[in-house]
């Protein structure tokens, strides 16, 4: 068991305490590095001098327990149960009280320890290898990079979990969390062990540690925890089944409600009514707690005069909690299971209804008698989970967390285990096909045909820009704002539906039943409190994420002018009923609207089609005008889909395309973990086309000065190249990309800002919603107008003249 | 203090009286075996199950692996049922059966599965001593379980299940022929009777220790062969007592489910289940435990469906229902060519009399109890034809209306009526709700079973507000009507769930609350005319609308050239229709060759529906 690399920390174990209040007879027992067992035993033996209940005293008595454990499938499950969690307790606590114990006793059981090696009952599995092999990992442990980037002279430097340990004792801290993880890395034996009999180890686990902690502060009172954490892997609830049993597994779900905090009783004190003696401490055995019958005092030894003492009885926290699938694990056509959660002390109160938790724990099955009466058991078990440790994990909202911020450099650690290394990988195996911008486009809503541009414009989206705050406090957002304009029956909110459901965090809602509070937030008295609260509206709900408007001409003019401060600086402002707030709401917004006579007219301009503010058009980053055209050839694509949609197995209709998982997951990994930087000869790209593009106006032959681009596009265009970047899952953006931008720019603006008289792309009718040739055209008209009647005043013609002139 | 210790006696005598009985069974259960038929599948199912797992176990089968395995009892159970026939036999568990049907028999029960209650854990096998036993299909071990350390936990799934929401009565009468044969046999089962029967007499003693039936009940316990035409009547009473408290009209069931994959039953599916009805008052005794509440935490869901209101059942065997199966005298012929048609020409014309000599309506009212929806390709249902007949005053619709509400009641097995009113918007819970408090899932009037017929009147409703639950109704009336799915409310997150239900709306406008694929003007000529149907025929039209329901579908290659140029010609000529049309317009071919029992669209059936199409839009200008 001890291998090589144990040598150098078996001397650094006794050296650590020297920091600490140590004596120094620790070093001359413990650094002849050969048998370190046999010395741990005679440390065990002098400490206990100090400190009257070592936890190593409990191992005989555990070991014996656990003749309990494995047979705990039989209809005694509740009596052992209760019985083994006591012990746990009682050790934690026991040293405030029972510092007059003798020591014989355990001395005794540990010379028993040593004559006949201890398995855990029904294997054979020894409780000393695994004793020392915790002890292994516990003192050795260190991290892959730890060990690759140290140099030799901090080999010497203590392992993770000693570091943990020490910090422990410093902040008086109750507990270590260990990461299942490391102890896979470390010894696999050890993790199979721990997962498949977690009562009997985790008690060896505990012991050890103590016995660290004795050793580091010998007068550190409080017992401290293992508690287990990432396992390798996690058991979706329905899966639970009997073979679960009495092991530790892992589970991923939503609390749905928590009880009240149960005080348990742990430790009975009583006191005699005759005499007034207090009897010693009686401890929980097997869930119940003994009362004497008789006094105990010899001289007074009065019969059923015992009562017990409530205030110097000893009482734990406890909790129960239950936990539901979240929606995701359903399959089609079940409701979602529940389980129950047994949370202790620590535990208590760590999840709230509606968090999204991942709890490791034993599963156990407890039996359930008929009723207290009967001794008949029934065969059913109840089972719940005994909790070790709670991880609040919004998976949804965590993966979107932070990825358009660069400027947010300390990502939690315990967050970072979303992806495993095969998903990464799958995923970059993905982004390597030449064709996978083509192949996500397909992907994206695959039965809505057509439109290639409008998907490649939404994927942007999905994907986004990169957000950037500078220094001086100006921020530039990253999110891309798309305005769907188009006949009926262009499947739009099919479009919007879809998105919706990929992105991560979205609001759907119709611009018809959307109010100006209720996209952004509002203020109202909290009935049970009476104070005023600040609820959310759709935009702020939907922060990180895309907001999905239907209906966008129809929303009333006041919701639709909130928009315009979340749509540029991504925040939202409240001034009212005495609360002052800006609330970030750095959402990318998805709108789409009907052309205002419900048809698309092209005998209008754009604008007057749209019948939208310009100042909230300029806002749109990309704004498609799907129009219906009367033509034969999209005529036939569509009936051709519709009957294949009837008559063909629809699974078989569309070939390479990724399915919503893998697409989901690609997004987010994406969003989370690229933020593609401008490549010197992108920029070079972007500045050659935006002038090009401003040059566009001053077209030779026409003498009009038209403003063709602003710098609102090219901070979109940035975006947008940013977005293909991303697609790619490249941290450069590179000239292809910025060109592709261009390109959806002007599909886009070609359709939208296209002057219908002149053809050309003209802003001007975004921004003012005139055109240039338009207001040439009304400057003529004008003139010509004037010329006429001035005319016709020189002739000196009637008035009446005038009026039909008009 | 005297009654109580007569209730010791008796309790003693009752244990007795049950040991000596279980012995008897047991008796004869092997002098049966010897001679005669080998179990009765009937009255002592639990007697087949325990002797074909001791068959299995001398046969030297390690009851290790038996976990959700069958170890023949299944099987021999099929074979009694369904090859043997006596599924038939078996009576149907509901409000009126369950006051004379025997605890541990064979019972079924048709229902939907409303909740799932997630998997139960049970003790499956132990060793009783060096015999191996099993707990499987039963709530009580009917051995004393010792601690012993051979025992295999094995698990079943509990699903809630409640009569179909709207069932309509022509689906019932069939049980009533069943329960005379059965009661035939209660002569025998009086006899076969369980200790574990016994063991609740026990529990009615503590219940019911001043009532009258305390008497029967010791009569009961003596229970001698002389008086078994007393005991049948003794045994009504006490059960009357439980049905007492329980909603007479409807009777859920909590059924067991062993070994089947969960994909295998769905929520809102509709099954049969034939198993081992138990009324054990398993948790009843939970209530006064003092133990309780150190184990309070495990919040029985079960507590809140005490035994006497929900029976459980044990289920052996479940079979998927279709309408088929709610036919009398099914099975019926073949799907012949020319008794289809026939049988569609005279449903027509009963369509047609009904509302008034309207032609057109009537062929899309056809259509339109035809449809299901056959895929679901994202978030279209394809194959769903909801109608709207629209021009119905509020006084029309009181003829009207009735006529085809009642024809509708006649044909189809689930139906069910809302009358639109604000009121009703604003009150009503139409989703299902999830109520954490007591775990269970609160029904709503939208959680129906796949294949439901839902009629919304809108005649009635006038202008009002609609508070925050009216519109979210709305909501969920539209999202049914365009994407069949219903989101049920899980109070922290929503979960959408995938409905087939075909909806027809009476309105005076267009609806708008509820838009459906097709609007039809409804025109009337004359008064809609009553008349009486023959049963056979009504019958036939079930068989008609069922089976014609179910047929598959295909179109050839040539056909499909055909609608798609002339879907483009549509479109060319008029730029509104939407692909929603264009789609609206294949289910209804497919719906109509599917009405002449074909599996093909042919030219002659599209031509149909491009007429019909011309003369509804016709109507419409």
């Amino acid at each position: 068991m001890a291998s090589d690399s144990g040598f150098p920390s078996f001397n650094d174990g006794p050296s650590s305490p020297d920091d600490s209040i140590s004596t120094p007879i620790d070093n001359t027992f413990s650094s002849p590095a050969g048998s370190s067992r046999a010395s741990g035993r005679g440390r065990d033996g002098r400490r206990r001098r100090r400190r009257s209940t070592t936890p190593t005293a409990f191992l005989t008595p555990r070991a014996n327990q656990s003749r309990f454990a494995t047979s705990s499938e039989t209809p005694n499950t509740t009596p052992s149960r209760s019985n083994r969690r006591s012990n746990g307790q009682r050790h934690a606590t026991s040293p405030s009280s029972t510092d007059d114990v003798p020591l014989s006793s355990s001395e005794a059981g540990d010379d028993m320890d040593e004559a006949t090696p201890t398995f855990v009952w029904g294997t054979n599995i020894s409780v000393q290898d695994v004793k020392s092999a915790i002890q292994m990992f516990l003192k050795h442990f260190r991290e892959k990079e730890e060990l690759l980037s140290r140099s030799e002279s901090e080999i010497y430097k203590e392992g993770k979990y000693m570091r943990a340990i020490n910090r422990v004792l410093e902040i008086e801290g109750e507990w270590i969390d260990v990461d299942a993880n490391d102890v896979f890395d470390y010894d696999s034996d050890l993790y199979n062990k721990m997962v498949r009999y977690p009562l009997e180890v985790l008690a060896i686990f505990d012991i050890v540690l103590m016995d660290i902690v004795s050793l580091i502060n010998p007068l550190f009172e409080k017992h401290v925890q293992v508690r287990i954490y990432n396992l390798k892997s996690s058991t979706a609830m329905r899966n639970l089944n009997p073979s679960d049993i009495e092991k530790m597994v892992s589970l991923k779900g939503m609390v749905i409600r928590c009880s009240s905090i149960i005080p348990e009783i742990r430790e009975a004190i009583f006191r005699c009514l005759v005499c007034g003696y207090y009897s010693d401490p009686i401890v929980v055995d097997r869930g119940r707690i003994n009362e004497p019958s008789t006094c105990l005092k010899q001289e007074c030894l009065a019969k059923n005069s015992m009562t017990l003492v409530h205030n110097r009885c000893r009482f734990a926290d406890k909790q129960i909690v239950r936990l539901q699938e979240t929606p995701d694990d359903i399959p089609d056509g079940g409701t979602p299971h529940t389980v129950s959660l047994l949370m202790h002390d620590k535990l208590v109160d760590a999840g709230k209804p509606g968090d999204r938790v991942e709890v490791t724990g034993i599963y156990r099955a407890m039996s359930v008698r008929v009723g207290p009466t009967q001794r008949t058991v029934k065969s059913l078990f109840k089972t719940y989970i005994d909790c070790l440790h709670i991880k609040k994990a919004d998976k949804s909202r965590m993966l979107v967390e932070d990825a358009m911020e660069i400027d947010n450099s300390h990502p939690r650690i315990e967050d970072e285990i979303q992806f495993d290394e095969s998903k990464i990988q799958q995923l970059k195996e993905l982004s390597k096909q030449p064709n996978i911008y083509e192949t996500l486009t397909r992907s994206l809503a695959p039965n809505i045909w057509e439109l290639d541009d409008v998907k490649k414009g939404l994927l942007c989206q999905l994907f986004g820009g990169n957000a950037l705050k500078l220094p001086s406090g100006a921020s530039f957002r990253g999110d891309i704002n798309i305005l769907l304009v188009g006949d009926p029956g262009t499947s739009k909110s099919q479009l919007l539906q879809y998105i919706h459901k990929l992105s991560p965090r979205g609001i759907y809602t119709s611009g018809k039943g959307s109010s100006a509070v209720g996209l952004t937030a509002y203020v109202t008295k909290d009935p049970e409190t009476g104070e005023t609260v600040l609820e959310s509206g759709a935009l702020v709900l939907s922060d990180r994420g895309i907001c999905c408007i239907d209906e966008f001409d129809k929303m009333s003019e006041s919701a639709r002018s909130m928009l315009h401060e979340v749509m540029e600086q991504q925040t939202v402002s409240i001034a009212k009923a005495g609360i002052i707030a800006s609330l970030n709401a750095r959402t990318s917004v998805l709108a789409c609207a009907n052309p205002s006579g419900s048809r698309y007219n092209p005998r209008l301009s754009v604008i007057e089609n749209i019948h939208l503010p310009p100042t909230l058009l300029s806002r749109f980053d990309l704004i498609y005008l799907i129009l219906d055209k009367a033509d034969e050839q999209t005529d036939r694509r569509l009936a051709k889909h519709i009957v294949s949609l009837h008559f063909e197995n629809p699974e078989s209709s569309e070939q390479g395309v990724l399915d919503l998982a893998t697409l989901t997951a690609y997004v987010s990994y994406a969003r989370k973990h690229i933020h593609p930087k401008l490549s010197d000869e992108a920029a070079e790209e972007l500045t050659r086309g935006y002038v090009e593009m401003r040059r566009r106006g001053n077209f030779p032959g026409s003498s009009k000065k038209v403003i063709t681009a602003t710098p609102r596009q090219i901070e979109s265009l940035i975006r947008l190249s940013e977005a293909l970047a991303r697609i790619r899952l490249s941290e450069l953006v590179e000239k292809h990309d910025v060109e592709e931008a261009f390109r959806l720019l002007e599909v886009a603006m070609q359709q939208s800002a296209t002057d219908h008289s002149t053809g050309t792309i003209d802003m001007d009718l975004i921004t003012t919603g005139v055109s240039a040739s338009e207001r040439m055209r009304r400057e003529n008209m004008v003139s010509s107008t004037r010329n006429i009647i001035m005319e016709k005043m020189q002739l000196g013609g009637p008035s009446m003249r005038l009026l039909e002139v008009h | 203090m005297i009654w109580r210790e007569n209730i010791l006696l008796h309790i003693k005598l009752a244990a007795t009286a049950s040991a000596s009985l279980n012995s008897q069974s047991e008796r004869k259960e092997r002098e049966s075996e010897m001679v005669g038929p080998k179990y009765d599948c009937l009255a002592n199912p639990l007697g087949a199950v325990r002797l074909t797992f001791e068959k299995a176990i001398a046969s030297g089968a390690d009851p290790a692996s038996f976990d959700g395995k069958d170890w023949g009892a299944v099987d021999l159970f099929r074979q009694f049922l369904f090859e043997d026939g006596a599924l038939s036999h078996v009576p149907i568990l509901n409000p009126t059966t369950i006051k004379w049907v025997q605890p541990n028999t064979l019972v079924r029960f048709r229902g939907m599965i409303q909740d799932m209650l997630g998997n139960e854990f049970y003790a499956g096998a132990y060793k009783d001593g060096s015999v191996w036993r099993t707990n499987k299909f039963m709530d009580v071990c009917q051995y004393p379980m010792g601690s012993s350390p051979d025992m295999r936990i094995w698990e079943r799934r509990l699903l809630y299940c409640i009569p179909v929401p709207g069932q309509n009565s022509w689906t019932e009468s069939l049980s009533e022929v069943a329960m005379n044969k059965t009661s035939q046999q209660r002569e025998k089962r009086q006899r076969m009777e369980d200790d574990a029967s016994n063991h609740m007499d026990l529990v009615l003693v503590d219940e019911f220790e001043s009532s009258p039936s305390v008497k029967k009940m010791r009569e009961n316990g003596h229970a001698s062969p002389s008086s078994q035409s007393k005991d049948s009547v003794i045994e009504g009473t006490s059960n009357t007592n439980f049905v007492t408290n329980a909603e007479r009209n409807s009777l859920p069931c909590l059924v067991k489910i062993y070994d089947c994959p969960e994909s295998e039953l769905k929520l809102n599916e509709v099954f049969e289940f034939v198993g081992v009805l138990t009324l054990d008052s398993d948790v009843m005794a939970d209530k006064d435990d003092q133990d309780e509440s150190s184990y309070g935490f495990i919040e029985d869901e079960l507590v809140h469906l005490p035994p006497e209101k929900v029976p459980r059942l044990h289920c052996l065997i479940h079979r998927k229902l279709d309408v088929n199966d709610f036919l009398h005298s099914s099975p019926m012929m073949e799907p012949k060519p020319r008794l289809v048609k026939e049988t569609r020409e005279s449903l027509l014309r009963h369509l047609t009399s009904i509302l008034g000599n309207d032609g057109i309506a009537a062929h899309l009212m056809l259509l339109h109890l035809l449809s299901r929806v056959h895929a679901r390709i994202d978030n279209v249902a394809v194959g769903k034809l909801s109608l709207n007949l629209t021009c119905l005053s509020k006084e029309s619709v009181s003829v009207f209306g009735n006529q085809v509400r009642l024809s509708v009641q006649n044909l189809l097995p689930f139906t069910q009526c809302i009358p639109l009113t604000v009121n009703y918007l604003n009150t009503a819970s139409l989703a299902p709700k999830k109520d954490y408090q007591t775990n269970r899932l609160i029904p709503g009037v939208l959680q129906l079973a796949d294949g439901s017929h839902l009629i919304i009147d809108e005649t009635q409703l006038e202008t009002g507000t609609l508070n925050s639950t009216g519109v979210e109704n709305a909501r969920l009336l539209k999202n049914l009507m365009e994407f069949q799915k219903v989101e049920y409310n899980f109070e922290y997150y929503k979960m959408e769930m995938i409905a087939d239900v075909q909806m027809l709306i009476l309105s005076e406008g267009k609806s708008n609350i509820v838009p459906a694929d097709l609007v039809i003007p409804f025109q009337p000529s004359s008064a809609a005319s009553f008349e009486v149907v023959p049963a056979e025929t009504l019958e036939a039209w079930r068989w008609y609308l069922a089976s014609v329901r179910s047929l598959p579908h295909s179109i050839e290659s040539d056909m499909q050239k055909v609608v798609e140029s002339d879907l483009v010609a549509a479109r060319q000529a008029d730029r509104s229709l939407g692909g929603q049309d264009l789609s609206r317009l294949l289910t209804m071919g497919r719906l109509m060759s599917a009405s002449f029992g074909e599996t093909s669209l042919s030219l002659e059936h599209w031509q149909m529906v491009k007429e019909l199409e011309r003369l509804r839009r016709e109507r419409l200008k």
